[in-house]
Parts: C-alpha cells; structure tokens; sequence
C-alpha cells in the first residue's frame, strides 16, 4: 500500500452547540472520534492521512466551552476553547496573570493564535518528527524509538523524563499553568472530573501513546487559575530557532513569591525537556529562603538538570535549561 | 482475528511488529475454559493409593520434597512471574502505570535464576530426570483414565508426575521464548550496561522477535492460569504446601511415587533427597527444582 | 516630455492582482471536463520497482488512468532526470501518476496501488561515497563523466585518515585549476589562515508549489504552469510531450517565486500533458507542499577546506581551496561557479582550485539564487574576518584592498569586468551603516548579550547579451512590449520594458505589458536565470525601441515628406523637430503601418532576429506598427554585480540565539531601474541568505535517507520576525559604461552577502571564533560557548 501524504481524507463531520451533546458523541465515537479544537494539530494529523477518524466532533459551535470569567475565590476560568489571542489580550490574564498571557502569546504566530485554543495548544500532540511522520514508534503503537537510536536527528528531543519514547511536550501555555497552580477540569456523561496541571500530563512510562490523561471519549472543558500569590514575581522565556511559528527548544516559567528580599515560595516549571513539563520540586524547596539572585539562580540550574540524559545531539539543552531555570529566578520582575 | 499487529515501515515496508494484544483474552479465556472444564470433569478426589507397609519401612514421616533453597527459588521466579506478566500486560489492557524498569529488572532476575537452574540442570542432576520415556506415557494414560473416573489402579510416579514433566516443558519453552527475546531486547532499552542499540537488527527482525516475545508471554498467562488453578485444587495441594514448608508425608510419598523410580534415604539418613525437589503438583518444575 | 520612467518608483501591472487575489496562478485555471492527478512517491531513497499492481486503483469508481514512467516521451535513466522513474534516487521521487474525477479519490487510488520495491544502497553524504567501500547514489558510479555517462571516484582509505575527524579529506579531484603559483603566494604571505568549511543544501520552497494543468486541443497541447522563463519553458515543455514547440501553448503569468527552482519549468509537467492526451481529458497536478520539498529543487551543499595567505597590507596573496559538492542524484554546477564567485571577491594573486561533486540520494540540485557564490561567500569572508583580526587591518579595509576594481578580473580565464564599481559599493556601505563606530562595538557586552558586527562582500554574474526585443505600436496608440521573460515576482516584465518607453520618451501609462502565454507571440529572451534579465532585456527593448524610433521617423518621413531624421518621438507622437502638430500621433502610426505593411507592420524582419522572435512577429503581422531588434550592443566582458551586506548582531551567551539589530545593504547594480523594486530584491535576498545561515535546515535519518523538514515550521526560513523591520539600503548607481541603459542584475548577490554577514557577525560576537558551518544555529552556538561536545561532527551534513 503506498503512502499518500497531504490530503485529508474523508471523514464525518459533526458541530454540537452543547457540552453535553459534545461528551456524548465524543463517547459514542469512542477512538473512531477525534475532538477538533483549533486544528492546528488536527490538520496535520489528517493531511498526512495518519490519524484517520471516522468522525471529527468539532467544537467550535460549544459557546459554553469559550470565555473567560472570574472562578472561585478570587481566580480565573478559561475555557478550553477560548482563542489563545483572547487569552494572551484578555485584561485580566495580562494583570493578573501575566505569565500566562506571555506564554500564550508567544504560540506560533497571530494567524495561529486566533484560529488555536488553549485547551488545543494544552492537549496537543508531540512534535517529534519520526512520530509525525508516520513511523510506527513506540508512541505510534509500534516498538522502536526512531529518535534515540546512534544516528537519529534529535536536537529538539528530551533530557529527561524518557521512557522509551524521547518525543517532548511542545505546549507553551503548559509550563505556564503548571507554574500557575492551575487545574483542568474534565467533562465527561458521569460528570467533570478535575486534576491539578502537574498532574494532567503524563510521560511515555506512564502511557506511551498519550500525552495527558485525556483517554478517547474525554473533553478537557476548561482550565480553572486559583488566585494569584499577591506580588508574585514572574518569568517565561522560550528559547526558538525562530521568532514565530515554532516551538520551543526550552521554555521555563516560574512565579515567585519574594517577601523581605527572600523567596518564600516558588513554581518553577521547564518544558520540551521532558515529554511532560517539569515542574523542579526540588529546585523550588533549594530556593526558598533565599535572595532571587545570580548565585541562587546558578545553584538552581545545577540542581534543575542533574539526572539529565541526553542524546545524541541535544546535549545543549542542559546548558540551555540551566541558564534558563537561572534566569527564571535570577531576572523574574 | 489477526494473530500479529503489522505496521508500515519508514520505508513502507509491511513489517510485523508484535503479537495481537486480542491474544491476551484469548489465553484467558482459554485458561478459563480449561480451569471450569476441567473443575467441573475431574473429580477432586482421587482413589486413594494402597500403601504398601513394606515400602514404609524404614521411612521418615515427613520426606523432604523441596529444600529451603529450592523453595526460594521456586517463589523468586513466580514472584518475578508475576512481575513480568503484570508489568506486561496490565498496561495493554489500560491499568497504566511505570512498567518499563520494573519489567526489564524482574526479565534479568528471571534470567539469572533461569541460568542457576541450567547449571544446576546439567552440572548437578541428571536431566534424564525430566525426560518423558515409556513408563511416562504409560503412567499418563493411567492417571487420564483415573481423572475420568474409569476404575484403573492409581499410577504412581517416579521423580516427577508426567503431568508436570510436560508442564515443565510447556513452560520450559514459554519461559525460554521469551527470556532469549527478552534479553535481545534489552538492547533497546537504556540499562547499566550497554547503550540502547535500535538498529542491531533489522525492523522485520526485530519484529519477529517482539512476535515470539508476545506469543511467549501470552502462552505464560495460560500456564500460569493452569499452574495456579492446579495449586488450589484439593487433591494437589498436598503439593503445593511441600513448596511452602519443603516435605510430604511418608503417605503421600507412598501413594504417589514409585520408590523404585524415586528412592529416599531411610529414616536418620540425611534427610537430603537427592533429586527429590519436583516441582510440587504446582506446573512449574522449571522454576523449582533442586537448589 | 514625458517624465523619465527609469529610476523611478512604478506600481507594475501585476501588482493590483496580486494584492486583489484576481491573479490566477497555474492552479487557480480550470476547463472543461478537467480531472485531477496525484502522486505516488518512492518511499526509499534508492530503490527499482520489482512490481507494480494497480488493480485495486483501476477498479475503483472514478479512476481514469494510470501514468507510469516508460510512457513518457523522453524517459529518464543515468543523469537524465524524467518526470516519473521506476528506479527512484531520492525517497519522495515520483514514481507514476493516477488521474482521477477527484483529488479525493486519486489519493485514494494511490493508497490502493501496490508497489513492490527492492532497496538499493544509498548515501547522503559524498564523504561517504568517496570512501572505497562506502555507498553510490546509482548502481553505475558516484560522479557525473560527462556527456550524461556516470563514473566512479573513490578516494584511499588513507586520505580520510590523513585528515581525521576534524579536516576535509582531499583526495583526488576531477576538476583542478590553478593561477599563479599557490606554494610561491604563500611563501609571500604574512598571516596564513585555514579552516575547513561546511555548507548547507536547503530546498527552495518557493511559496507556490509547481503545479500544473495541461488539455490538449486539435494536437495542440496547452499547459498552465509555474516558470521563471515563458518563452524559454515552451521547448522544454515540447521535449517532454514529444511534440514540437509550434504545438504547445504554455501560460504562466504569475510565478509564486522560483529562487531557480522553476528556470525553464520543471520535469513534472510532463505528467499532466501526457496522462491528459493518454485519457483525453485535461488533467490538474496540484503539487503539494509536501511534494514540492521533494520535486522542488534545493541549492548543492558544500564540505570544504580553503587556506588563505595575505601579506601584512592586507593583500590576499594566495587561495587555496577545495570543495566536495553534494550534487544531488542528478547533478550540479554550483561547485564550480563558487571558485570563479571568490575571485570577483578577492582577485587572489594566486589561486588553486579543486573541486568534486558527488552524486547523493537527496533530492534534485538546481541553481538557487546565487549557485555557487552565496555558498562560497559565505564560507569564504569569516577567514578574510580572521585574517584581518591577525593582520590588525580593519575588515571593511582588507575587503576593499582586495575587491576589483573596472580592470579586475574574473575566473580561470581571468577575462574582465564591464564595470566594478565595488570599492564605492563597500565606502557606501560603511557610510550607511556607520562601519567606523559600529565596529567598536564588537564585544561589547550587556548583561548577557554581546554585540557582534560582520559584513559580506558578494558578487555574483548579472547580465548577458543577444535577447530579442519586439514592440507593438497598436491602433489604441499604446506600446505593447512583448516580454518573453516570466513573471517570477522581480517586477521585471515591468521594469525592463522602461528603457523602450524612454527611448521613445512615452509616459509610463502608455506602455502595455503582454507576458505570460506563448499564444500572444512572444519574443525570444534569456532564461530569467543568473540574474540576467536585468541587463539582457534592458538591453534587448532598447534596441527594439529604438528600431521603434527610427520605425517611426521613416514613416513619418514617408507620409509626411521629408527624412527621418527631420522627425522626433515624444508623448506618444511622432513630429517634426520644433513643430509638435506636424506629425501624428501613435494610433495613427500603427493604422498607417498596418496600410502600409512591408517592414512597418511586421511583414519583413531583419534577418538576424532568433526563429522564436520572427515567428511572434509572423503572428502579430498586420495588427500594427511592429519593431523587433536584436540586441547587438557592446559586451564588454563579464557582468556582475556586487553587494555589499553589514550586520549588527547581539549573541545571548545564555542562549545562544542571535538578534539581529542593524542591518544594511549597498550594491553596484549600475543604474538604479526601479528602485523600491530594487531595495525589496536586495533585502529580500540578505534575508534569505540569513536564513541559510540562522536557521532554515534540510534535516535527514541517516538510517532511512528520509528528510523531515517537509514544510514550512520543520524546513524553517526566516520569518519577518528574525529581520529587522528596517534594513537599510542604498545603490551606488553608476551606470555600467557597457550596456545603453547602464543597469546590472540583482536578483542573486545579496543571498551571499546577507549570510556572510550574518555568520561574521556571530563570529565577531564569539570573539571571532568561526563556527564555519551553516546552519549556524543556537544550539551549536551555546555548546560552543559553554565548552559542551559539539552537537555536530565538523564536516556532518542535513543536520
């Protein structure tokens, strides 16, 4: 059978307007289903004739899944099909939330930013190119790595994290709501169910298949943000070969709460190192107590990249993660 | 049904590359079918054995079956068993968790006690022990007509029952099947002593090998259904406690083996059978043989 | 008096269209019972097809047929390049075509076709094969021996030991020059400075892919597709139908970029002119973007080694260089072009050349913008950088003691310049960029950056000579230039139609462009290639225009009484000098030529006008006042032209990434044509060849020979976002003394000196540690800065 790349092949078409209407055909499709949110990850997927479903549930129509309102005590709610321009212009994400408004707005480019969600950019797939183009990994359901073999091309490929499979997390909103406390919430017929962000994205030891918990027949709904920490210091930063319209090499996002000069509490949170974004647990207790300095920054980075196992091309990614995870401390504002 | 997932190969070249995951549930199942069929056509009780007195003489109450070394070894490689078996397959079916480490660390263990008992095979024992010669088939035919209830005199074994020897094999080579892919594979995964190495072998080949590995693995889901079914059954747990604490009866001994085919040393002797640890009546010879 | 239209800023007649969406690209045509095509791509590298079984296609509902490659008039094998193969040499070559009532169900018909291929070995990278054992692109040999026969070259086992990890091996090379005496130039220099060399092969990916459609009529076949050259494209388009010239109509009026990709058409347009006559519908390829990394070309990358030698005043003694081209499955001629490109730049007083160019399975070469020279610019100028570091002479100095100026010279061959302005070129760009203070900036650091400038100095071929203009004068009065050139984005259809306006000194708004279909009796022209349209058809309607004005004045004279010299041309009107109302104007010109007839209307022709020309001026015979000339002005030597690129660049030595804050561009082009078109050209091509250097990348598995940087966010060229919003530009505008209207080609230099500048600028900011490798990009960058391994080996390619 010969491959053909670059045409979608036909498929059934249905636009709900309600959640409910929505869950219930995502679950009667079950994985003959596909969820379409912005497309920007679909459209790949079906051009290449890869991902074939029999029916696409396109959520544009979903009011209830867009907009952005004021949660629960003092927080935020976003849902997941609000655009990520909505989201890096809404007023109260740029005051309130400032990192995430930066990491959404730094997504691809603005074409994309209006036609992508955050739900899309939080659940897309991987970017690894044996995997997007077709070969039958690991995560393709096959049982070979084509990117961590001795001649495989993986700069853009993890230092961490890896389980066979070393394809990374491309989502540039995910660090930021993970370093943001969020949590997701996830619609489904016996009702929603919710999971902090840390927890939301699994690795290939878990599930070498999917990237978060998501399973066919779940709809991530929306993401809920818990009220900012008062004066909290902020950073993200995404490191890219180019200024728009690519992922990130590393990106790391970080909120700090300083008081008296010292850090009393810290999220720091690394992606495309990992399949996963990393949050530094052990970075975050290393810094507190401590001046948000250079010297700090540095014993962070060192800490943030030990255990790192890198491939045959992407050493510089521990450099590139150390200095970020320096930066993140040493130049939040 | 598709006994193997196929899949296209960067070159779009046909290639396998593992068993069906559908096979699981047939093994199962299968294990299952036989587990009822046979619970519900075996009777639980067999005729009991005539004991004959003279043989008694001389004998200990209590004959030592399995050596506490052999019993170690008998648990460590269930243990492991089960390790692999639900590292491999609880995740297929969609309880998910970390397997990978555990899966690769329990297939070394295996491996290594695999080899101990080569060795100890073929260095120490007689492995004509295992073989299945005329007096097997013999006893075999005997020990059928028995469970079906035809009024036979009760078979006596020698060493090992051939109903083991042949459960010993079944397994020998499950367990074989999926060690030698096994440790092939582990030139896939990053360890402690070597890097992986995708390419050692072509994608068909390694599609093979994945093949039998799965094919082995999901025979061992069938055995090990049948070994732990034949554990519990009444009439063979006499069995199944001589791998917990190590010896039978004299009257067991009696009323299963054939002294002439297993000798014990008489009572005050040193109690240290040789060749005497048979895999209980658990299916499992391979795993618990002497020390 | 009409206003002058040279040097002056014009909105051409394509723009409106093109802006509106109006402009209908070769995909955007469709006739009557139209059907669709699609492609099944080798999945392998190198491989033959053993089988092919199609039944499964043919029998679904809405296939029409099947094209494989032995149907194809002209079939390919060896180094000839066909549309179609049965012998694929690169993974993604197209192996047969299926036409269908849909695309949707041609896709489907692929899918369905089984194809059994047996593996051949294959090689991406020509070290590689140059080893004894290692791999052949064919099954006959690794190089091209001329004549389209193919040779073998395989280099001792020593030679790559000799050079070790971190060297070019150099062994033998099939093509050697020399001049002076290399060992003599060196013995003579002060500060010698050597390294080896890699540069990258990167597609082409022009932003319309080249699709195409093809019908044919009463045996005429009509195809609408993507070229850089209409007329030019109509005999390659025959070849491939196996039909004559006469019998094919080729349209093309818009190109979405070619960059060299689409000089004369592309080989896949055989596909939809055969299979349309074999199943006698029309047949629509539309080439997608996946396809067209495939078929669309890409630039010959480089592994090389050069050794410069220069005396304490700055002057480049001896060059000695050696490059190993990847050539692609087919071949390429960039490696040869790049030695003669480095002598426009530093008129060595002794030079060596050697060169090889292997045969890979990657994708087919073809000239991009500046073949050759961007590639050997920039690679060359971060060692003029280092020398001049070592001789303590300023870099913006040590280019201009070496540039050539008006009696420098060019090649092996060592033939003159038509002009080399290149010295004002270089001053005009210090001044621009403010050379003097920005170089003292170098190293500086803030916070984590630190700032780097660089320049690049590259010259590359701009003009030839012997093209054919043909004006109409036409009842409606206007001037109808017929421009066989295509209409690949330059503005050239417009701009090189100016001189014939200004020659009859007619305003603009009077000029009718016709361009784009064969139909419409176009005149023979230059490939629009090698940046020579510029100059070949500045040229060619100079000479028609002014055939035009003396065309003009005999008919006057004729009708009016008189001699022709008695008669001016302005504004449309032919008149008496110093009497504007003796004369008539235009419209009645060409209603009095067609009366006429014999030479006014085209009934007679000079003799010496190319069989292309003289069959549109048969065609046009009659419809008005008709002049054709062949341009038979001076040569003079060789043309080019050079740009001079400075950059400014701040480095995050955290990071690795590289902003670029300042950026300025000069060039000797000669006379400035249009300049807003012009600054957009050269700025445009700085920023390519940015990208070349910055990030744009050809990514291959070395295991399967399989690209991954299919489309735009993997292949990666530079967006808006990685320029400055500003760059900064200025022409030194002097007319090339050799040619009427004074001007030069553009299109290709600025490639090079955009990259050299770059790559200098990033060494500046590594205090001058030359990473001489492109792609250039962050990674290598931080491993570099923080004594990590290098991501990459010296001389490894497609990473």
């Amino acid at each position: 059978m010969a491959v053909m790349r670059d045409m979608i092949p036909p498929f059934e078409l249905y636009q709900p307007t309600e959640v409910e209407d929505a869950v219930r055909l995502i679950r009667q499709h079950g994985d003959k289903g596909w969820v379409l949110a912005g497309g920007l990850d679909t459209f790949d997927w079906f051009k290449d004739r890869i991902k074939r479903p029999e029916a696409v549930i396109d959520l544009v129509g979903v009011e209830e899944l867009r907009g952005i309102s004021a949660g629960a005590d003092g927080g935020l709610e976003i849902g997941a099909m609000t655009s990520l321009t909505d989201v890096a212009e809404n007023a109260d994400v740029m005051g309130r939330y400032p990192l995430l408004a930066e990491a959404a707005g730094l997504v691809a480019t603005p074409q994309i930013r209006n036609q992508g969600t955050l739900g899309g950019n939080i659940v897309q797939d991987t970017r690894c190119w044996y995997y997007r183009s077709g070969w039958p990994c690991y995560r393709a359901g096959g049982n070979v790595c084509y990117a961590a073999t001795s001649q495989s091309m993986n700069r853009e490929h993890c230092i961490m994290g890896a389980s066979r499979c070393v394809a990374v997390s491309p989502s540039d909103t995910a660090p930021a709501l993970v370093a943001l406390d969020a949590e997701m919430v996830v619609a489904g017929t016996s009702g929603e169910r919710t999971f902090a962000a840390a927890d939301f994205f699994i690795g290939p030891d878990i599930d070498i298949e999917r990237m978060t918990v998501l399973k066919p027949g779940d709809l991530l709904a929306r993401i809920v943000l818990p009220a900012p920490w008062e004066g909290a210091r902020w950073y993200f930063e995404k490191i890219r070969d180019r200024k728009s319209w690519d992922f990130s090499l590393v990106s790391v996002a970080s909120s700090l709460r300083v008081e008296g000069g010292m850090i009393q509490d810290a999220r720091i949170v690394v992606n495309s190192v990992a399949p996963y974004p990393v949050r530094l647990r052990a970075v975050e207790s290393a810094i507190r107590g401590r001046a948000p300095s250079e010297d700090t920054g540095q014993m962070a980075g060192e800490i943030a990249v030990e255990g790192a196992r890198t491939l045959r091309h992407n050493d510089y990614k521990v450099a590139l993660m150390r200095n970020l995870v320096k930066r993140s401390i040493r130049d939040a504002a | 049904m598709e006994f193997l997932r196929r899949a296209l190969n960067p070159w779009g070249e046909n290639v396998p590359i593992g068993v069906a995951w559908d096979l699981i549930w047939a093994a199962v199942i299968i294990g299952a079918v036989f587990v009822v069929v046979h619970a519900l056509l075996v009777p639980k009780k067999l005729p009991a054995g005539e004991i004959d007195e003279g043989e008694a003489k001389g004998l200990p109450d209590r004959i030592q079956r399995h050596k506490p070394g052999a019993r170690g070894f008998h648990w460590t490689m269930s243990a492991t068993m089960f390790a692999l078996l639900i590292t491999a397959f609880f995740p297929v079916i969609g309880i998910q968790f970390p397997w990978v480490t555990i899966h690769w660390i329990a297939g070394v263990l295996l491996i290594l006690t695999v080899l101990y008992h080569i060795y100890h095979v073929f260095a120490k024992q007689d492995v004509r022990n295992m073989w299945i010669g005329g007096r097997d088939v013999k006893e075999g035919a005997l020990g059928l007509q028995a469970a079906l209830r035809r009024p036979v005199k009760r078979p006596r074994a020698g060493k090992y029952p051939v109903d083991q020897k042949m459960f010993h094999h079944a397994a020998t080579l499950a367990t074989l099947g999926a060690v030698v892919t096994g440790v092939l594979m582990m030139f896939r995964v990053d360890n402690f002593l070597w890097a992986r190495n995708e390419y050692m072998f072509s994608d068909a080949t390694w599609g093979w090998i994945y093949v039998i590995h799965g094919i082995s693995g999901i025979a061992l889901i069938f055995l090990v259904i049948a070994h732990v079914y034949f554990a519990i059954r009444p009439e063979k747990r006499w069995m199944t406690w001589s791998m917990i604490n190590g010896w039978i009866t004299r009257d067991r001994y009696l009323e299963n083996h054939d002294p002439e085919r297993w000798s014990v040393p008489e009572a005050g002797g040193a109690g240290d059978v040789e060749g005497s640890a048979a895999g209980g009546g658990t299916g499992q010879p391979a795993l618990s043989d002497k020390a | 008096m009409a206003e002058n239209v040279i040097g002056t800023d014009i909105s051409p007649p394509d723009l409106r269209a093109k802006i509106t969406g109006r402009a209908r690209y070769a995909e955007d045509f469709r006739a009557e019972g139209m059907v669709f095509a699609k492609l099944l791509l080798s999945p392998m590298p190198h491989a033959r097809v053993r089988s092919v079984d199609t039944s499964a296609a043919e029998a679904m509902e809405g296939v029409l047929g099947i094209l494989r490659a032995e149907e194809l008039p002209v079939p390919g094998g060896g180094l000839r390049e066909a549309a179609l193969t049965d012998e694929p040499k690169y993974e993604g070559e197209p192996i047969l075509a299926v036409a269908a009532v849909d695309e949707t169900t041609a896709a489907a018909a692929v899918e369905a076709i089984r194809v059994d291929f047996e593996p051949l070995p294959f090689v991406l990278d020509p070290l590689e094969s140059l080893r004894e054992d290692g791999p052949d692109a064919h099954v006959d040999g690794n190089i091209s021996a001329g004549r389209g026969e193919l040779g073998s070259l395989k280099w001792p086992a020593s030679v790559f030991e000799e050079a070790g990890a971190d060297r070019l091996p150099m062994g033998e090379a099939p093509t050697e020059w020399a001049i002076g005496d290399i060992d003599a130039g060196f013995a003579e220099a002060d500060v010698v400075v050597e390294e080896t060399i890699v540069h990258q092969s990167v597609t082409h990916h022009p932003m319309e892919p080249r699709s195409c459609m093809a019908y044919w009529q009463n045996g005429k076949l009509f195809l609408h597709g993507s070229t850089q050259s209409t007329e030019r494209t109509r005999g390659g388009v025959a070849r491939m139908a196996g039909v004559e010239p006469d019998d094919v109509v080729f349209i093309g009026e818009y190109c979405g970029g070619g960059f060299g990709s689409k000089i004369s058409g592309s080989p896949i347009m055989a596909v939809p002119a055969v299979l349309s006559r074999k199943i006698g519908r029309p047949v629509m390829l539309r080439i997608t973007r996946y396809e067209e990394n495939y078929i669309g070309r890409a630039r010959a990358g480089f592994q090389g080694w050069a050794k410069m030698g220069f005396r304490a005043d700055g002057r480049m003694t001896a060059l000695d260089l050696y490059l190993v081209q990847d050539s692609g499955p087919f071949g390429a001629s960039d490696v040869f072009t790049a030695a003669t490109v480095a002598t426009a730049s530093y008129q060595p007083e002794n030079m060596r050349f050697r060169g090889v160019a292997i045969l890979t399975n990657t994708p087919p070469r073809s000239a991009q913008r500046a073949p050759g020279g961007a590639q050997i610019v920039a690679m060359l100028e971060p060692l003029v950088d280092k020398a001049a570091r070592e001789l303590d002479v300023d870099r913006l100095e040590i280019r201009k003691i070496n540039a050539p100026g008006h009696d420098g010279w060019l090649g092996p061959q060592q033939g003159g310049f038509t002009s080399a302005y290149v010295r004002e070129a270089l001053d005009l760009g210090g001044e621009l960029f403010n050379w003097e203070e920005k170089s003292q900036l170098s190293g500086q650091r803030n916070g984590t950056k630190v700032t780097g400038v660089g320049m690049g100095l590259s010259p590359f071929t701009a003009g030839s000579a012997g093209r054919d203009g043909l004006l109409v004068i036409r009842p409606d009065g206007k001037l109808h230039v017929h421009q066989g050139i295509g209409n690949l984005g330059t503005h050239s259809i417009a701009d090189t139609a100016r001189p014939a306006a200004d020659v009859l000194d007619l305003s603009w708004d009077q000029v009718e462009i016709v361009w784009g279909d064969t139909s419409k009796h176009l005149p023979f022209s230059t490939v629009q290639a090698g940046s020579q349209t510029t100059h070949a058809h500045t040229r060619a309607n100079h000479a028609a225009g002014t055939a035009m004005l003396g065309l003009l004045q005999e008919l006057a004279a004729r009708e009016l009484g008189g001699s022709p010299t008695d008669y001016r041309v302005a504004d449309g009107r032919v008149f008496r000098a110093g009497n504007r109302a003796a004369g008539m104007d235009f419209a009645e010109a060409a209603r009095r030529a067609i009366a006429i007839g014999g030479k006014f209307s085209g009934q007679e022709v000079p003799e010496e006008l190319n069989d292309a020309t003289k069959a549109a001026v048969a065609g046009l015979a009659g419809e008005g006042l008709i002049a054709a000339a062949r341009d038979n002005y001076s040569r003079g030597g060789s043309v080019y032209t050079w740009v001079a690129t400075f950059a400014q660049v701040e480095l995050d030595v955290e990071t690795g990434e590289v902003e670029i804050i300042d950026l300025a561009s000069t060039t000797d082009c000669g006379t400035v044509m249009h300049p807003r078109s012009l600054a957009a050209q050269t700025n445009g091509g700085v920023f390519q060849g940015i990208g070349m250097a910055k990030g744009q990348r050809w990514v291959f598995d070395p295991k399967w020979g399989i690209p991954f940087t299919k489309r735009f966010y993997t292949a990666r060229p530079p967006g808006i976002l990685d320029v400055p919003l500003s760059p900064r530009f200025a022409a030194v505008d002097e007319p090339d003394p050799h040619t009427p209207v004074g001007a030069k080609g553009i299109g290709e230099p600025p490639v090079g000196a955009g990259e050299a500048a770059y790559v200098c600028a990033v060494a500046d900011a590594m205090g001058g540690l030359c990473l001489c490798r492109t792609p250039l990009t962050a990674d290598m960058i931080l491993a570099e800065l923080e004594g990590r391994p290098r991501p990459y080996g010296l001389l490894e390619t497609h990473v």
